[in-house]
């Protein structure tokens, strides 16, 4: 699954760290999300939504594969 | 969204990771004090004893909590849990072979549940800590 994350933060002037404390999660989860190695739960994901203030659907996409 | 209080596994305050770090050495120096005072110990208990050891050193490692618990932790947890029990059933088939091939027999002494839950834990500890370094490595 791809993620623009990244994106998002670097529109927002935000750090991995900034997110990570903002959603309650370590830095490295962060880190895994944007780098596709783990996919968060749906509760995360949501909340790394808000936090941009876009729709989940604008951030995760589904890769084929998936 | 709410947990089902009966499944919840409660965790060990990180601190106790320093107690588990005593148990590797600790049964090493124990079989040497028992070897020295009475040198008609048998091998076999000694081995046992230091299986004890590093089984309960295991088990406290792979029950206490991380620094930040968050979910991606979690899920490591719960599939090292489960890569550990595959692993030990792969284990301890690949050392009853072992067994048949060298004594003709599938069983041994050697099977206690010490070394059992030795295995079983070690593989847990291992295949939690693959995934920490998995996505750990390669930082953006």
């Amino acid at each position: 699954m791809k993620n623009s994350i990244k994106v998002e933060r670097a529109k927002k002037d935000m750090t991995q760290q900034d997110l990570a404390e903002k959603v309650q999660v370590s830095r490295q989860t962060i880190n895994s999300i944007e780098a596709g190695k783990y996919v968060p739960s749906t509760v995360l994901a949501l909340k790394i939504a808000r936090i941009f203030g876009v729709a989940m659907e604008n951030l995760f996409e589904l890769e084929e594969g998936d | 969204m709410k947990k089902n209080s009966l499944l919840e596994v409660p965790l060990l305050h990180p601190g106790w990771k320093k107690l588990a770090y005593v148990f590797f050495p600790l049964p090493v120096f124990i079989v040497i004090g028992m070897a020295f005072l009475n040198p008609k110990t048998d091998p076999n208990e000694a081995t046992q004893i230091i299986y004890g050891f590093w089984a309960l050193a295991f088990m406290i490692l792979n029950l206490s909590r991380e620094q930040v618990e968050d979910e991606m932790i979690r899920n490591f947890r719960q599939q090292a849990f489960q890569t550990g029990f595959f692993w030990l059933l792969w284990g301890l088939g690949a050392l009853m072979l072992i067994n048949y091939l060298r004594f003709d027999r599938i069983t041994s002494e050697l099977f206690t549940a010490y070394l059992v839950l030795f295995l079983l834990n070690a593989y847990i500890y291992v295949a939690f800590q693959y995934q920490k370094y998995i996505a750990n490595k390669e930082e953006n």
